[in-house]
């Protein structure tokens, strides 16, 4: 059990020290910018990846503002697609798997936007059909990837890949929750830090 | 410029900043005219009959000839070397693509603005600002001899950003110069300059390591030495008024500064410690009151990410 245990925590932990930096720092970039301009971000995955865009919506949305929550009126606006089940079964029973993404993004893409795309393969389909219409419409790409990075990573403006072996979802996932988690504590940090500043001038 | 970077790699590191120029674009198809709606007004029947020069060279090269109404909007006025002339061309062009329906990257946008104003218009200008307008955010660009430019994003954080905004002074002198009058003769001392030009171009990496880690100091000294080496370009970088004003700052504890735009006019930043700004900003406008410069002004600035976007778009299927 302990070798186990020692083994897959070594694998994250390799992850976790190859983080592409510069590009994870790219990526606050985007998402400043779209802050700044009042855009949304509109974040996808399948199965866990899902899981893990769902969770950072809440972070990014609400828990970075939540020491000052009345101070700060202006706050991301990150929207998880589908945003209803709804979307994703009647895309899914009547066009197909391939367009739950790209379906409901096309309803909302603007200029102004931004799309967090989450793939541990990198190659889902649905996932680069929705990165393609993003591309198509010269909105910013997010793209976290694992394994060797597929499709996602040769597409993605911010290439955020976790390099591993082929197959290891679990190390990718808990890597990408861990890049998911970086940023919202950057975003937390600044948003309080903007509050201490105006309360020194 | 293009005299210089066909010869050496020209290099800069630029800045967008929280300071907008909006264009708005209405298609008038019952009005078979063309309107302009800036500092003036205009009405005419075909393009070529417009005063503004930029709005009437961009329309006549996208062929729009009637039905079409234009206006813009912008937080600052023209001829501060803040940029500003060139974010209006960013944002000429993406506005007109959208009423043609084009869809554009920031490098085409950037790469449109350009075209206009140096192959159009025949400014003797180059391509930063309209680069520093497109993309949005902190960058070093780089003007290739096979005319591509590369744009390297400087990966700052928050708090290097705010340290930066907290260390830095930009007054608006006042004084206000056709960048092209400027540049015309530096374009021409290009020969004679160019050991100055190669210099100032191959400080923009040590610039970059500066800011990187967060060194204002540094910076700041940089600055100072890079604005002694501009004021060389040409005669009209500088003049007595700016030469004072400057000079007023450093000895009121600044570390550097420099003449935004061409120079000759527009404004002078500076970047000094916290606890001197205060000292500076007293005695520079107690100096441009002296000098009878009555337009001076301190402009707040902000850094930001966003570059050119489309706010709004109202076409849809029909």
């Amino acid at each position: 059990m302990k070798d186990f245990i020692d083994e897959f925590s070594g694998k994250v932990q390799k992850a976790l020290q190859e983080l592409p930096v510069e590009e994870i720092a790219k990526a606050m970039n985007i998402l400043q910018a779209c802050y700044e301009r009042d855009g949304r971000i509109y974040v996808f995955g399948n199965g866990g990846s899902l899981a893990i865009a769902t969770h950072w919506v809440s972070d990014i949305n609400k828990t970075i503002f939540s020491h000052n929550l009345s101070e700060h009126t202006r706050r991301f606006q990150a929207v998880r697609l589908p945003s209803t089940e709804s979307e994703i079964t009647a895309w899914a029973n009547d066009v197909g798997y391939d367009m739950v993404f790209a379906g409901p993004l096309q309803n909302y893409l603007q200029d102004s936007d931004v799309i967090i795309a989450i793939s541990s393969s990198g190659n889902s389909v649905n996932i680069i059909k929705a990165v393609e219409l993003a591309k198509k419409n010269n909105v910013p790409v997010i793209g976290l990837s694992g394994f060797d990075g597929g499709k996602l990573q040769s597409l993605a403006d911010a290439k955020i890949l976790v390099k591993t072996d082929k197959g290891e979802y679990e190390v990718v996932e808990s890597a990408h929750g861990t890049i998911m988690h970086l940023i919202t504590k950057y975003f937390k940090n600044y948003f309080d830090h903007l509050i201490e500043r105006r309360a020194t001038k | 410029m293009a005299s210089f970077y066909t010869r050496y790699p020209g290099r800069v590191l630029s800045t967008a900043i929280d300071k907008y120029v909006y264009v708005v674009v209405n298609r008038t198809p019952l009005i078979e005219k063309i309107s302009a709606r800036y500092s003036i007004s205009e009405t005419v029947n075909h393009p070529s009959e417009l005063q503004h020069t930029r709005i009437k060279a961009a329309l006549l090269d996208v062929g729009i000839t009637s039905g079409l109404e234009l206006a813009s909007f912008a937080s600052l006025p023209a001829k501060t070397g803040l940029g500003s002339s060139s974010a209006f061309s960013v944002a000429l062009v993406r506005a007109l693509g959208v009423y043609q329906g084009k869809k554009m990257n920031k490098r085409e946008v950037a790469e449109a603005a350009s075209r206009l104003e140096i192959e159009l218009l025949g400014e003797p200008i180059g391509k930063q600002d309209q680069y520093a307008a497109a993309f949005g955010g902190i960058n070093t660009l780089q003007f290739n001899a096979d005319h591509s430019v590369d744009v390297k994003p400087i990966l700052i954080g928050y708090k290097t950003r705010l340290g930066l905004e907290d260390r830095m002074l930009v007054f608006f002198t006042g004084l206000t110069r056709d960048a092209a009058s400027v540049l015309g003769e530096q374009r021409s001392n290009v020969d004679k300059k160019f050991e100055t030009l190669k210099a100032m171009s191959d400080s923009v990496p040590k610039a970059e390591a500066l800011l990187t880690a967060g060194d204002f100091e540094g910076l700041g000294k940089m600055l100072h030495e890079g604005w002694l080496m501009k004021k060389t370009l040409a005669s009209n970088v500088s003049n007595r008024s700016i030469d004072t004003l400057y000079d007023t700052g450093m000895a009121a504890g600044a570390w550097g500064g420099k003449v935004l735009g061409a120079g000759s006019g527009g404004c002078v930043m500076f970047l000094a410690p916290t606890e001197k700004k205060a000292a500076i900003r007293e005695a520079v406008a107690r100096q441009a009151k002296a000098a009878g410069l009555s337009e001076f002004k301190e402009i707040p600035i902000h850094f930001v990410q966003s570059g050119v976007e489309v706010l709004h778009n109202s076409d849809y299927e029909k």
